[in-house]
Parts: structure tokens; sequence; C-alpha cells
């Protein structure tokens, strides 16, 4: 009885999980859909292809990615030594540092935007892929920062004394073993600040000002259009991405479980 | 091979009151192993760090062979480190491991492997080479992380506990391989260890240290028979010390031996437990006392008697009478064995 039930729960959350990207490929895939019938009544390609055919869809989808692996590889960059220091030292002032970089992810989205906005207008930076690029590391960097102090958290130094004294320069500590023990930790953070990227709307939106279009601002678009296929065929796009790149860091996690285990 | 020269180190934490080392100074020969023993926190890993370069001192310096190394960089200094945990790296494999070294010395791959096999065959684990560190038991692990720390040929190798977390059997397998592969290859090594017995088998010379200090430094058989000073004869095992006077200093260690067990202004003699006889006549250099404690332990009789207001331990050698928890008894403290103390 007890099996059943976590096989029902357990079937209960696929269900949930697949239901929406199910939906928007029924949806996109048909036409001719009406209440009350269960199932399409006519199946086409149809939307999905005027959605692709539409130039600003894969010149957005482009752009997103490409802003949203900068700011992956920009928040590791930046949150590696912070999440260091965070991670391995004690010192004074260590709890406010904390709180200043996790301000971003309490404060309104909408007042980070608007402050954003002004200054970047005043540095030339409104309007452009640079000023977007930035404004999206605002909300990824308190996650990506946690994710990697949590692991230097638990990081034993004693590693890199040891390829230290082997006669490994600092930097070659860096790239074989720093890099390679946190590889895990590193990936999951990327993944983090990627789909914070990937899904932001807001902030494209006040500091790119219309000239730089992601495909959240024009799903957004699309659904004030009213059109359910047009909207479903960019939702599944949308989603892709992040799916895949789930799924990838799923697997060389999985691929990665026994290092890690030994490493602590 | 590599004459190493401590000279004066001082070395405090900044968020410590007592230094970890004070005016700390030894010599180790070329060759040989020093054991460092002490209880936690006496400054043994500080002096390994101090030594690799993971930390600095306040004071003093450190030679090789003549030379100051203090301004070299870690990965320069040909100083090794062995941790009590292998810190093999999780990602690679034997071959890698041991190779890590030379790779980042930049030696050709036939190279490495022809060094990564010859190392195996010397740590006896040959064809191991491409097995997992998780896939390794506790000691071939240590083995290899020894192998690994060899293979870039060290001018000093520095053994940080490196058999505390093993079981005894395989510790004391262990003990003889590094003993052995360090003779074979005449790598100067310092060696940390709390304890006493893995320090004897292992050492050419041991130093005890307390509170940052060397308090004694000899070879195992003198320090562990005749310590000179108390702190050193307590960290031998010794707990009895006497007070007494010695009349005829021209005749040796002729000793009276006044009927009290503690310390006075008089001279301190300190006895081993395993000299110490316990008896039911009295003679010369016995005192009156009454068995508190009698434990068998097959090869010999632990004995706990009370005298005076003192408690002396005795570890008597099989065959040995035993007497019950409150008999009275006359402990000897054989002349020949009694040793002066300061």
């Amino acid at each position: 009885m007890r099996h059943l039930t976590i096989y029902a729960l357990r079937f209960l959350l696929y269900i949930l999980l697949a239901a929406p990207p199910l939906l928007f490929a029924a949806y996109a895939f048909s036409t001719r859909w009406f209440f009350p019938a269960p199932f399409p009544a006519e199946w086409t390609t149809a939307a999905f292809a005027r959605v692709l055919r539409d130039s600003r869809t894969l010149s957005s989808a482009a752009q997103g990615l490409g802003i949203a692996l900068t700011v992956s590889l920009l928040s590791l960059i930046l949150a590696l030594p912070a999440a260091r220091v965070l991670g391995l030292r004690k010192f004074r002032g260590r709890q406010t540092a904390w709180l200043l970089l996790f301000l971003p992810t309490v404060v309104p989205p909408l007042a980070i935007g608007m402050g954003l906005n002004i200054l970047f207008l005043r540095l030339g930076l409104a309007g452009t892929l640079t000023g977007v690029t930035l404004a999206h590391l605002l909300p990824t960097l308190p996650y990506t920062i946690f994710t990697l102090a949590g692991s230097f958290a638990r990081f034993d130094e004693n590693y890199e004394f040891q390829a230290l004294a082997l006669g490994a320069n600092p930097f070659q500590i860096f790239l074989h073993i720093t890099l390679r023990m946190l590889a895990p930790s590193l990936l999951t953070a990327a993944l983090f600040a990627f789909l914070i990227s990937w899904s932001q709307y807001l902030l494209t939106l006040l500091i790119g000002g219309g000239q730089v279009l992601t495909l959240p601002l024009l799903l957004f678009s699309a659904a004030s259009g009213g059109n359910p296929s047009s909207i479903a065929a960019l939702s599944l796009l949308f989603i892709a991405p992040p799916v895949l790149v789930i799924a990838l860091t799923a697997r060389a996690l999985s691929q990665h479980g026994n290092e890690i285990r030994e490493q602590y | 091979m590599t004459t190493v020269n401590i000279i004066s180190l001082n070395k405090t934490y900044p968020n410590s009151a007592a230094p970890v080392l004070k005016d700390f100074s030894l010599s180790v020969h070329d060759g040989e192993m020093v054991a460092f023993l002490g209880p936690s926190g006496s400054g043994k890993s500080t002096l390994l760090k101090l030594i690799t370069g993971i930390e600095r001192p306040d004071s003093g310096d450190i030679h090789f062979d003549g030379v100051s190394i203090l301004n070299v960089h870690p990965n320069k200094r040909g100083a090794v480190l062995m941790f009590q945990k292998s810190y093999l790296f999780p990602f690679l494999n034997v071959e890698d491991n041991i190779g890590f070294g030379l790779k980042v010395q930049g030696m050709s791959s036939a190279s490495i492997r022809a060094e990564v096999k010859r190392m195996l065959n010397l740590i006896g684990l040959p064809g191991i080479e491409k097995r997992k560190s998780g896939q390794l038991s506790g000691g071939e692990g240590q083995r290899v992380a020894l192998a690994r720390a060899l293979v870039t040929n060290p001018k000093l190798l520095l053994l940080d506990e490196p058999l505390s977390s093993l079981d005894t059997s395989v510790r004391i397998n262990l003990q003889e391989a590094i003993r052995a592969i360090q003779r074979e290859l005449g790598v100067t090594t310092i060696f940390v260890t709390h304890d006493l017995g893995e320090a004897m088998a292992m050492s050419d010379r041991m130093a005890l240290l307390l509170n940052g200090e060397i308090v004694a430094l000899d070879k195992p058989e003198a320090l562990f028979h005749r310590p000179r000073s108390v702190a050193a004869a307590k960290f031998m095992g010794v707990s009895t010390f006497l007070s007494g006077n010695q009349p005829c200093p021209e005749q040796g260690r002729r000793v009276t031996v006044k009927n009290e067990v503690c310390f006075s202004s008089e001279k301190i003699f300190a006895i081993r437990p395993e000299h110490i006889r316990v008896q039911k006549g009295g003679c010369e250099n016995s005192m009156r006392g009454v068995v508190s404690d009698c434990v068998f332990r097959g090869e010999y009789i632990e004995y706990q008697v009370d005298v005076n207001a003192a408690t002396v331990r005795a570890r008597m050698p099989m065959p040995a009478p035993m007497f019950p928890h409150g008999a009275q008894v006359f402990v000897k403290f054989p002349q020949e064995h009694l040793f002066e103390v300061t």
C-alpha cells in the first residue's frame, strides 16, 4: 500500500511537470481545438513554421542565448573570489557582506530596474547589449555566490596545499585542482545564472528599452496578441534551452557523483 | 639528500595569545628520519606548514643545505607534505595522481608513465595505475600518496600523522613500508605523530614537543629508557617520580629513596613502570602500599598501588604474583633502574 502511494505521488509529480510542455506542444502543432473536445481536431506545423519564419524569433533567441551564456560566465568569474572568501574565511563584517550581496533578491526588481536605468542612461549603457548583460548580473550573482560559497565551506584547502607542495604554481592549482574540485558546483551555479538570465523580462525591458530583444519580450508581446498557437510555439522555443541545459547538467552531476562524495 | 636546519623559529597566530612555536631550533641530518612527538596544539603541524611555506614564521629561518628557503616559493622548495588523509585527487586515477607533480613540472607522458610504474613497484602495488582513488583501501591510498610525494624526488619529506586514521594491522604494515622506502631512497624525513610506539618504530631520532618547544631530542631508545626531564619522562610513559639523595655519586646510581612519592627540593628520580616490583616483603628502596587496582593483561599485570598520598603504577611481566585489591604490599624501586630527571 505504501509503495502504491509513493508510485501514485511520483506519477502525479511527473504529470505536473510534463503537463505544461505537453499542452504547449498540443496547441503549437494543432488548429481548431475547441472546448469540450479532448483533443485537437487537426494537427499542423503551420503555427510553428510561422513563428520560426518571423526573423525576430531566431534573432531574439540567439540574442537571449548569448546574453544568458555571457552572464553565466561573468557570474562565475565574479562570484568565485567572493564565494571563496565568504565560504572559507571568518572575518569581521562577514554577515554584512552576505546581506549586501543578497540585497538584489529582496529589493523589488522594479526598484532595481528603475535605478539601474537612470544610472545606465548616464553611462550610455541603456539600450545596449552590454547594459542588459550587466543588469542581468544583479539578480544572478546572489545565487551563484550562494551556491559556490556553500561548496567552499566544505572545500578542503589541503588539496591545494598538496598540489603546491608537489610543485604546481598558483595558476596550475586553480586550473587543475580548484576548478576540477568545484566543477559540480560551478555547473550548478552556471545553470542558475543561465536560467535567471534567460527568463529575465523586466530588467531586459527596462534597460534594453526595446533595443535589445529577447524571447521573454517576444513572448509577452505575443501573449497580448491572443493567438494561442503562436504563444504555444514561442513558449516551446522558450523552454527548450533551459530543459536541455538542466538535462545536461543533471547528467554531468550524476557522472561526478562519486568524485563529489570522495571529496567530502 | 638534504640537511635541514631550523633556526630560532617563532610563530604566533593572529587570534592566539600564546605562541605556537617558541625559539624553535633543530637540525635534521641528511637522509635522517626525525619524529616529532607531542600532544595536539604542541606546534607539530605548524612546523610542517612553516617548512612547506603554507605559513610564514614571525621570525627565524629555515635552511636546506645551508641555504635559506623562506623566500623560495612553496612550489619550488622541494618539501613534500603527506597528510593524515591521503588527499588523492578524486577526479584522477592512480597514475595521474602519482604523476601530478611530474606533469606540472613539464615531464613528458612517457617518462611520467615509467616513473609511476617504478613508484608503484616500490610501494608494492604494481598494476593499479587505472584505479580511481575511491577504489583504494585506506592503506593503499596512503601508499599511493607516499608514491606521489616521492616521485618528485623531494629534498624533504614531511609526514603529518599519515597513519593515524588506519587500522592497527595496516598501520604496522605501513610503518615498516615507509621506513624501508625512506631508507632505500635516503630522503630526509620529518615525521609528526602523537603515537609513541610509531615514533619509536620509525625514527632515527625523536623530538618531544610541548607548548611549541623541544623538551627532549634523542635516539628513541635513549629517550625511552633515560628521558632527562620530568616532562619528557611523563611523555614517555613514566608516571613515578621519587625524591631522594645520591650519597656516593662516584659509585654510579646508588640512590636511597625516601619514604615519599612526590616532588621535593631534593633530586628527582624516575623509574619506568615495567621496572617497578610489587612484592610481599620489604627491602631496600621499597615502600609499603595498598593495591588499589590489579589488571591482568596477558603478557603482564598492571598494578596501581597507593603509597602514602600517591599512586604508583607498575607493569610486571608474567609470571608475576597477583595481589588482590586492598592487599598490603611493598613496592620496590630497583636502584639500577632509577634515573635522575630535572
